[in-house]
């Protein structure tokens, strides 16, 4: 059959249907069909999924013509999601195909939630199309003879790779398609992405810089025209609205009539504890809605979370109450509204959000936007004009993370070992490893055959062994074992798993949490409230109650910034506070009277004016700068400005970052004049500060604990399979420490502070910060008392920094003299 | 070195900021939770934890013994973390240089066999009760004695002003009863809320500093 042929069988599909192909949909098979790799990017709900699904069918139907009474066996084709909840829908598309195609091809879907009995049929017969997460094909790749098993699949497509971009599951990716290049000859690979500010290096990652795939790869962009419309919801009464909080729950009534007037409205929250309180909330407001509403998030376990989703299709629920996990893939048509409360901190993701309503192809799509405190508003009115400008972010790739190689290593080590030659081409070529050097390639090969890298003295440590002919291999079980169970664990935290005394998965939380529980607490989870019974064997035993209780899990969500171009649209936003209210957008009108107070004690600055506030509560001294530059470059001139301030004199402070400018909280009062006499916003020098100052934070520290989860040196045990490894527990923090003190140039204690460095502190942007605050005036207003600039900071208990030039003994010593004040 | 002395009954103990406890008149070293051939253990089941760290342990307790010259050395439990590895080799060679008689109160983790303490001169027993003191791994409460154990590795957290803490290794001292810190290198600590009654001394550096204590908790006791 050729290639018009071909194309004739899914024209004549989609007419069946009432539909027609869209240009980027015939771009993608025809570029399929001759071979060449790819990047689609389009957006959820677009129809991207039959972009590929189909060449992937009409290649197998070209290369056997015999397709309808013949069925080839064996895996043809893999797609990956990063989130296993979208398995189904991505699914019953792939099924649709195949079955009106007439093909006898199977699908099947292979993530941490398919059943091992279903595992080991797949085993013994691969279907012909799998649907599947990033770490369960490193679980492929960690059985043996997966070569066999993958020598004919002709199609890898990696589905919202947007959301792996710039994350180690990202890196998971690059490494096994590295390896798939090699061991099946006819692989055409493809990744779907949404909107990003780096769609071509996103290609360049996916397909390797400078390799064959690369060379032969078309990017197809959709394209399609839609329609989005953000409108904030601003309360009446400006004056009680709150200067500082996160939940938003004062403005719960506006919410009402909204999900009234639509079908199906999405709220989508910013973290799991919020998702709850929302839910129960609404519930103990407007107890009619029982029945009506649900809530949706990554902890609760996969049968109510399918449940809720088909609820969602059926049109059964009026509200879903949400976190990220619903951000993403499966098209929920009757969704008409969707609410974002508080800063969604992205341009990208409200986007994605805003999509998911009026998610047919033309359909206008409106978006609520709820700010959880009053500064927020501002931010509402700047996401208007970025959604309008498009102005989405970059996702940063991550380059050399050597934890992520340790445990491929290991996983080829494990099923079929692998030899170091052939390894290193095939890595030189992936984007993340580009720049590795024999030396580093050689002691990551020591490291895993010695755990160091010369033999030594009492030593029997035991990983991957090298054989007579230099194949790196492990042969012993119990480190096998134990490295599958971890090749999941890719964001390291213990979960546990919630269960009722009686049996009954409810869903999994952080054991951070649960160690703060006696038993007899009463916390909200699932919608529910339990009662804390016990915890054994990774498993927190409860019992339903009808206390009442204010104790929600926290999930510690990854956080994030804003980027520069949305920074830029906050300043000029807050700038217009000076102008006539004509010119004024109304957000920014409403907020007059928080102005107005801003100003009663400081100012409210002026584009060519950086803001430094000064004041003192009884937490200590306070001293506020307003760069107004996203979170990421606030942390990075916080760490800067306050280790330059550290080497005047010893001094200790704690750090608090928002998008809107810092903190840093001592109990010492700083000369804010010594400061500006100093020139200590310069960008002389600003590099070596700047890494100087990672030795006295915690960054570095915080960074290390994945690390060195993925790289294996901390087990956290598995929710779920109940297996104990207490002997085998420690804390990344303790390892931290004797790193540091025995092996400080080890490659891996190393990486916590370059991955700090280069992600988390972005440096470029930083250094533009400084050469724009060069240009400003400096107004320090000593207050008489917290400013509402000032609230939001010095009210955030959670996510705070340390960095202290003092010795311990110290800082101790006045810890006792408070003590020991009558 | 800045010891504290104190005073319990008739006796006199002195700790030292490395978590030693010194008992005067019986010229006798507590030492708890040392938790040697850990590193060793995690670095047989392929997580390389630096081999240097192992010799640390020895050293510390190479400089205790140097300070006070006991006559006896308890190991309060706790004193090697698994079964028998390689770093069980570096313990026997470290034995034949103490001059001290070596006793180990058994502890949770001591799963090698007294014979095998026992070829190395040293007595294995679950506890030891001694004029009116009750040493135990666990902690203990029995009527008229006062009990010195380890097991819970002790800390203790300090705040200051401008939201300032620090969590230091500590003894914690009750009205019938004396936590050991965790001497051990590669240790975890577990945070103690001070309680009515209780006296906090904390490890800093070279210094033991007695923490005052503000807020006083309901009455307390710590068993497990």
């Amino acid at each position: 059959m050729n290639r018009d042929e071909l194309y004739k069988i899914a024209q004549a599909w989609f007419q069946q249907q009432d539909w027609k192909p869209f240009k980027f949909q015939k771009d993608t098979w025809k570029a399929f069909l001759q071979g060449k790799h790819g990047l689609l990017n389009a957006p959820t709900g677009s129809g991207k999924t039959y972009a590929l699904w189909f060449p992937i069918v009409l290649n197998y139907i070209k290369n056997n013509p015999e397709y309808k009474t013949k069925h080839k066996k064996g895996l043809k084709a893999v797609w990956i999601t990063p989130l296993r909840a979208l398995s189904q829908e991505i699914r019953q598309s792939a099924e649709r195909v195949t079955a009106d195609l007439g093909t006898q091809m199977t699908v099947g879907i292979r993530t941490g939630d398919t059943s091992t009995k279903e595992r080991s049929r797949m085993k013994k017969q691969m279907p012909d199309l799998l649907i599947t997460t990033p770490e369960s094909l490193q679980l492929l790749l960690a059985s043996k003879g997966y070569d066999k098993v993958f020598k004919d699949c002709a199609a890898i497509v990696v589905d919202e790779w947007h959301e792996l971009l710039g994350t180690k599951r990202g890196i998971q990716m690059e490494l096994a398609l590295s390896r798939l290049k090699t061991v099946s000859k006819n692989l055409r690979i493809w990744g779907i992405s949404a909107t990003i500010g780096n769609l071509e290096q996103a290609r360049e990652v996916l397909l390797g810089p400078t390799t064959p795939a690369f060379e032969n790869s078309v990017m197809i962009k959709a394209n399609l025209s839609k329609k989005i419309t953000v409108r904030s919801i601003i309360p009446e009464k400006m004056e009680t609205f709150p200067w500082r909080g996160h939940l938003g729950l004062h403005l719960l009534e506006y919410v009402v009539p909204i999900i009234n007037n639509s079908k199906t409205t999405l709220l989508f929250t910013n973290t799991r504890s919020q998702c709850e309180i929302w839910f129960q909330k609404i519930l103990e407001k407007h107890p009619e809605y029982a029945g009506e509403i649900a809530m949706h998030h990554g902890s609760i376990n996969k049968e109510t979370r399918n449940w809720v989703e088909q609820a969602i299709r059926n049109e059964s629920l009026k509200a879903v109450v949400c976190t990220s996990s619903l951000d993403l893939g499966v098209d929920f048509a009757p969704v008409e509204t969707v609410v974002q409360i508080g800063g969604p901190k992205g341009v990208a993701r409200f986007l994605q959000r805003a999509g998911r309503s009026g998610h047919r192809p033309g359909k206008e799509s409106v978006i609520y936007f709820l700010p959880t405190h009053a500064i927020e508003l501002i931010e509402a009115s700047a996401l208007q004009k970025a959604v309008k400008q498009n102005a989405v972010e970059d996702r940063l790739p991550y380059l050399n993370s050597f934890d992520v190689l340790l445990q491929y290593l290991t996983t080829l080590a494990v099923s079929d070992g692998f030899y170091p030659d052939e390894i290193f081409r095939e890595i030189k070529h992936t984007f993340c490893y580009q720049a590795i050097s024999e030396d580093q390639w050689q002691w990551l090969l020591n490291f895993l055959v010695m755990g160091s890298q010369s033999l030594q003295t009492y030593d029997e440590y035991k990983k991957v062994e090298v054989e007579d002919d230099g194949k790196f291999k492990v042969n012993n079980r119990g480190i096998a074992m134990r490295h599958r169970l971890q090749i999941g664990t890719i964001v390291g935290d213990a979960n546990l798993s919630v269960r009722y005394q009686k049996g009954g998965y409810i869903g999994s939380i952080e054991e951070f949490f649960v160690s703060k529980l006696n038993r007899g607490d009463v916390f909200t989870f699932a919608g529910r409230n339990l009662e804390f019974i016990r915890i054994k064997e990774m498993q927190v035993h409860v019992k339903k109650s009808s206390k009442k209780t204010n104790k929600v899990p926290s999930w510690m969500g990854g956080r994030l910034s804003l980027s520069a171009q949305m920074s830029e649209l906050l300043r000029e936003e807050l700038y217009t506070a000076r102008l006539d209210k004509s010119q004024q957008s109304v957000e920014i009108r409403s907020l007059s009277h928080l102005f107005e107070r801003q100003r009663k004690e400081s100012i409210v600055p002026s584009p060519d004016e950086l803001l430094i506030e000064t004041f003192r509560t009884r937490d200590g001294f306070h001293h506020m700068i307003y760069p107004f530059e996203g979170r990421f470059v606030h942390e990075a001139m916080g760490s800067l400005l306050g280790y330059r301030i550290s080497l005047l004199s010893p001094i200790t402070f704690s750090l608090a970052f928002n998008d809107y400018g810092f903190e840093l909280l001592s109990d010492q009062k700083i000369d804010i004049q010594q400061v500006l006499d100093n020139n200590l916003f310069t960008t002389d020098y600003m590099l070596d500060d700047l890494q100087k100052s990672l030795n006295s934070t915690e960054m570095a520290r915080r960074k290390f604990r994945d690390i060195a989860v993925i790289s294996g040196m901390v087990f956290t045990g598995y929710p779920n399979k109940g297996i104990k490894m207490k002997h085998l527990q420690s804390n990344s923090q303790l390892l931290f420490d004797v790193f540091r003190d025995y092996e400080p140039d080890n490659l891996l204690f190393q990486q916590a502070f370059r991955e700090t460095f280069e992600h988390q502190l972005e440096e470029g942007r930083l250094r533009l910060a400084l050469e724009r605050i060069a240009t400003q005036e400096i107004v320090w207003k000593p207050c008489e008392k917290p400013t509402p600039f000032s609230f939001p900071l010095i009210t955030d208990r959670m996510s705070r920094e340390k960095l202290s030039s003092e010795k311990l003994a110290d800082r101790i010593k006045r810890m006792v003299a408070i003590l020991s004040r009558k | 070195m800045n010891t504290h002395a104190l005073k319990i009954q008739t006796q006199t103990f002195t700790l030292h900021p490395s978590g030693v406890l010194f008992w005067q008149e019986k010229s006798m070293l507590l030492i708890s939770d040392v938790h040697l051939g850990k590193v060793s253990h995690f670095r047989k089941f392929g997580a390389a934890v630096p081999q240097k760290a192992v010799q640390k342990n020895f050293d510390l307790m190479n400089e205790a013994i140097d300070f006070f010259k006991p006559l006896h050395l308890i190991f309060m439990g706790d004193l090697f973390h698994s079964a028998v590895n390689k770093e069980w080799q570096l313990f026997e060679k470290w034995t034949t240089k103490v001059e001290a008689n070596i006793i180990l109160v058994v502890g949770n983790h001591d799963v090698i066999s007294p014979v095998t303490y026992e070829d190395l001169g040293i007595k294995v027993v679950s506890e030891i009760q001694m004029e009116g003191f009750l040493l135990t791994h666990h902690p203990e409460e029995r009527d008229g004695f006062f009990n010195f154990c380890g097991h819970v590795h002790p800390s203790i957290r300090m705040v200051g002003l401008g939201r300032q803490s620090a969590r230091l290794r500590c003894f914690f001292k009750l009205k019938n009863q004396l936590l050991l810190p965790a001497f051990g290198e590669f240790t975890g600590s577990h945070t103690l809320e001070p309680v009515e009654g209780s006296e906090v001394f904390a490890l800093l550096g070279d210094t033991i500093l007695p923490v005052p204590i503000k807020e006083k908790k309901r009455k307390g006791r710590y068993s497990k």
